[in-house]
């Protein structure tokens, strides 16, 4: 593994960013898998203009999900810790721009809108985690605390429907939710950008990218390795000195930031939010997304979630009311066949066809013993 | 006192529904280590049944013919019995995997199922895939809605304000439930069998216990147990396909605060839960009483991650330290 | 056990020298009053168990003793019920096991656990790199590479590791921290002799080396024999004996506990 060995001195650039990308924590180490890569980004870049407006403005709603998948993948994939709660940091990061969106009019009030709803939405996770991690709880308790303050959340949001229930302009309203929430723009006064349509495609995608290749360089850096430390022992673990505690809260709090980013850029393509977005059926989709994908991967929950969405769409329009089932369906065959997730279990797959073919050369070429991490 | 008598006979059905919902899941969380968040549906698979028995949607099995109150309660029998014989199916199928390992065996062979007992997280995601299915197939298949059973017995006065007699029945029946379950695992040997498999399952097995077969009975109870919870509430419910959200609420909930012993657990989170839901249902509504009962399982969880039975585990313990 | 400058043996030298005084010198560990109860069971019993600087000391006693329980209370895996624990002179009670660990403890576990998932490279990496970076860092991961016996296989996977091959590398983690004291849980059960010849030489070397006190948790007599300066018998949760190997040996009582016998004791 030519990567591990720190000789940074004698690397460019280009060869020190190559080693923060690389390590035994992602997927694709290779060059042909770079190549790849480059080629689906460019069809993302170019994606408006061979696809129709309305293929695109669903596709940067899927962009936004794959943030939230994201931020389930990172809390549970590469800590251990299941989260049935990030769609309460989605949801309140949601009302929260929506409330400030609303009421501070103009486009500085949207830019407002997403730093204090990312930022409450941190800040509710980090108070839970503090709660709960700080407190012992045991991993499966944990999973069970954040399903009960989704719960908590969504019953609470289900009864403001009065008049009482308004902060400033913003009425929550309920059962059904809160309308008019203004798109999210640049701009002093008056907007320059607007973040809808195209735009907001380019916005989302950007924001994947980022994130994408931000938490592969965290993944494989000294950090991530503690992180799959903590996962696959915790005991361990502290007993090498590390503070568990605090790793799962930070990096259940950074979980809820991109959770609560995920949730802006939703609520900025439906210009509404309601509890339903908090629903028992809601909460599991990110682990649904995550657990096909592959839990320990980033790139199989980005691509999980962009299929399931897209064939959700599609079952729905064509095949109406079996969609649920065949969601259903594949979360069940999964857990029970492929419990690694579809990519990892694709990825054995075709490195088990090519063992069949007396083949070496496979995906990763760099490592002799084959990936690390399932 | 007038309020005190109020929050008494409110009392009744809360605690009712509360046990009831959370029996069925807590035998097969304690027993198997499964969490099966499919617990929901089962008990709408009682509901759905009794309603269709009752009202004459069964081929060959003419319920609705019997007369009064042999009517509803052979419909909640049929009812209970269904959803166990469904249990046991999904736990040959998805539980165990023993079905597809079976297929598998002879084509591929190998197995391909990992059991999913003592497998919490994989449990709960397993089981999540099993309620969407079917939460949408019987909306295709029934609608979105069918008809329901009148609600017996009528009501009960007291004070200035009355209440469906039916309801506080529930309460001993949910009492009665909760004792027959106790002699059960006292006194029977399954119950042995089962208790043995909690405390230890490779022990059992060296023993001879048949832990494959003590499972299936387990899951079996456990469904008929919600089939019958689904049963009872018939009357009182509108019988639609997601009517088994509340109930997977309360019951998972109750058998997290409750902890690991089935009676006891359940008994006192019941009651625990069921008095916070009162109360604030009493002064501030309905939705005040679910917040608050599910902020108070909050609070226990995080405090006494071992459930309310763990607590008097230690009593017990510390009585005899003493002597 | 090298001789000092002077000729004489220095674990017979501190002895003396606490005879003489009646004050421990350089105690790095010390408990008082150590108790531990689980419900009915009181698991360790108002144990004052104190360990030397630089010192091997063995702790041995039917199964069942609390020894485990007694190393788990050292490392704050276990709250105790009563009592304190005391390290290089400070309270540490109330420490997080992280904390302890970085006051320069360390443990190697009754079941060996490495990361069975990860390479011996990378387990061997995750204790160095909080403590060093850059060419240092390759520096003390080769050393702790070599000294485990395991360089030629850091890229294998440990879970295909022998179970003495997953001992050597736990052992070489818990030491690559550079403790003051560390904690081995039965590092030889289930090892053939000649691996556990090798063990015990890595123990004596590091013990002499680096100055690393140690307490070995072990059933294997001669093994004990061969690395204790002293040693301590556990019975029932309290301190039995304490003595040299050849006290112990000779002492009637802890053969019957052995055997499970009624004790004066």
């Amino acid at each position: 593994m030519g990567v591990e060995s720190d000789d940074t001195a004698t690397r460019g650039p280009l060869g020190r960013l190559a080693a923060a990308l690389h390590g035994p924590n992602t997927m694709g180490n290779s060059r042909r898998f770079w190549y790849l890569f480059g080629v689906v980004v460019l069809l993302f870049v170019f994606f408006p203009l061979y696809m129709l407006p309305s293929a695109v403005t669903n596709m940067s709603q899927y962009l936004s999900l794959v943030l939230l998948a994201l931020s389930l993948a990172v809390v549970w994939g590469y800590t251990g810790v299941l989260s049935f709660g990030q769609v309460a940091f989605f949801g309140v990061a949601g009302y929260t721009y929506g409330i400030v969106a609303i009421n501070v009019t103009g486009p500085l009030g949207t830019i407002a809108g997403l730093v204090v709803a990312v930022g409450i939405a941190a800040l509710f996770a980090a108070i839970l985690g503090y709660f709960m991690f700080y407190g012992g709880v045991s991993d499966v308790y944990v999973t069970i605390l954040t399903l009960v303050v989704v719960l908590v959340l969504k019953t609470f949001l289900d009864q403001t429907a009065g008049d009482e229930w308004t902060i400033g302009e913003a009425a929550l309203g309920g059962f059904n939710g809160m309308p008019g929430i203004p798109d999210l723009a640049l701009g002093i006064g008056e907007p320059f950008l607007v973040f809808n349509d195209t735009v907001l495609f380019y916005a989302a995608l950007l924001a994947v990218l980022v994130t994408y290749l931000g938490l592969r360089a965290l993944l494989n850096s000294d950090y991530g390795r503690v992180m799959v430390a903590v996962r696959e022992d915790e005991d361990r673990t502290e007993m090498l000195g590390y503070d568990v505690k605090r790793v799962k809260l930070t990096v259940f709090t950074f979980g809820g930031a991109l959770a609560g980013l995920s949730g802006v850029l939703y609520v900025t393509y439906f210009n509404y939010i309601s509890p339903s977005e908090l629903s028992l059926t809601a909460a599991s989709l990110p682990v649904i997304w995550v657990a096909v994908g592959g839990r320990k991967t980033l790139l199989g929950p980005i691509v999980a979630t962009i299929f399931i969405e897209r064939l959700g769409l599609f079952l729905s329009v064509n095949v109406g009311d079996w969609a649920f089932v065949i969601n259903g369906l594949l979360l069940l065959v999964i857990v029970l066949l492929l419990p690694e997730g579809l990519l990892p279990g694709l990825r054995d797959l075709v490195s088990w066809i090519g063992d069949r073919r007396g083949d070496s050369d496979t995906d990763d070429t760099t490592d002799p013993t084959g990936e690390v991490i399932e | 006192m007038a309020i005190g008598l109020d929050l008494l006979v409110q009392f009744f059905p809360n605690f009712a529904s509360i046990v009831l919902a959370a029996t069925g899941l807590a035998i097969i969380f304690g027993i198997m280590g499964v969490i099966n968040l499919a617990h929901g549906e089962f008990i709408m698979v009682g509901a759905f049944s009794t309603s269709l028995a009752y009202n004459g949607g069964i081929p060959f099995l003419p319920i609705d013919a019997l007369p009064g109150l042999s009517r509803l309660i052979g419909a909640m029998l049929f009812a209970a019995l269904v959803t166990a014989l469904f249990g046991l199916l999904v736990e040959r199928t998805i539980i165990s995997g023993a079905v597809p390992n079976w297929i598998s065996e002879r084509t591929l062979g190998r197995p391909v199922v990992t059991p999913l007992y003592d497998r919490l997280l994989d449990s709960m995601v397993a089981t999540w895939g099993l309620s969407l299915i079917m939460v949408q197939t019987f909306r295709n298949v029934f609608g979105n809605s069918l008809s329901g059973v009148p609600i017996p017995f009528g009501e009960l006065s007291y004070g200035n304000s009355s209440i469906g007699l039916y309801q506080v029945l529930l309460a001993g029946v949910a009492a009665f439930v909760l004792i027959a379950l106790y002699l059960v695992f006292v006194r029977t040997d399954y119950g042995m069998r089962a208790r043995a498999t909690i405390q230890n399952e490779s022990m059992a097995q060296s023993l001879g216990v048949n832990t494959e077969r003590t499972y299936m009975a387990t899951f079996a109870l456990g469904s008929g147990l919600a089939g019958l919870t689904g049963a009872l509430y018939t009357p009182l419910l509108s019988i639609e396909p997601g009517l088994g959200s509340v109930f997977l609420v309360d019951a998972f909930v109750a058998v997290v605060v409750g902890g690991s012993s089935v009676v006891v657990g359940t008994l006192l989170s019941g009651g625990l839960l069921g008095i916070v839901d009162t109360l604030f249902s009493n002064v501030y509504g309905t939705f005040a009483g679910r917040i608050a009962l599910l902020i108070v399982a909050i609070v226990l969880i995080r405090f006494i991650p071992q459930g309310l039975s763990s607590l008097v585990e230690r009593l017990r313990e510390r009585r005899l330290e003493v002597d | 056990m090298s001789d000092t400058a002077d000729g004489m043996d220095p674990a017979v030298k501190q002895t003396s020298a606490e005879l003489a005084t009646g004050v421990d010198t350089d105690t790095i560990l010390q408990t008082e009053g150590l108790t531990k109860r689980f419900g009915g069971l009181t698991a360790i019993d108002d144990v004052d168990f104190g360990v030397e600087a630089g010192e091997l000391r063995c702790l041995i006693g039917p199964n069942g003793a609390g020894k485990s329980t007694l190393l788990n209370l050292v490392t704050g895996a276990l709250s105790p019920s009563e009592g304190e624990v005391y390290f290089e002179g400070h309270e540490i009670t109330g420490l997080d096991p992280h904390e302890r660990i970085r006051h320069g403890l360390s443990i190697k576990f009754q079941v060996p656990s490495v990361y069975e998932d990860l390479t011996v490279r990378e387990n061997v990496r995750l204790p160095i790199q909080r403590l060093a970076a850059g060419s240092e860092r390759d520096e003390r991961m080769a050393d702790a590479l070599s000294a485990s016996g395991l360089s030629a296989k850091a890229d294998v996977t440990a879970s295909a590791l022998s179970h003495g091959e997953q001992q050597q590398l736990e052992i070489g983690m818990a030491a690559s921290l550079d403790p003051d004291l560390l904690l081995l849980d039965e590092p030889v059960a289930g090892l053939s002799v000649d691996e556990r010849t090798e063990i015990a030489d890595r123990i004596t070397q590091l013990n002499a080396e680096r100055d690393i006190a140690f307490v070995v948790i072990e059933h294997d007599t001669d093994f004990v024999a061969e690395i204790a300066d002293h040693i301590t018998v556990l019975h029932q949760g309290e301190t039995f004996r304490e003595g040299s190997i050849e006290e112990i040996e000779a002492d009637p009582e802890v053969q019957r506990i052995y055997l499970g016998g009624e004790t004066d004791a």
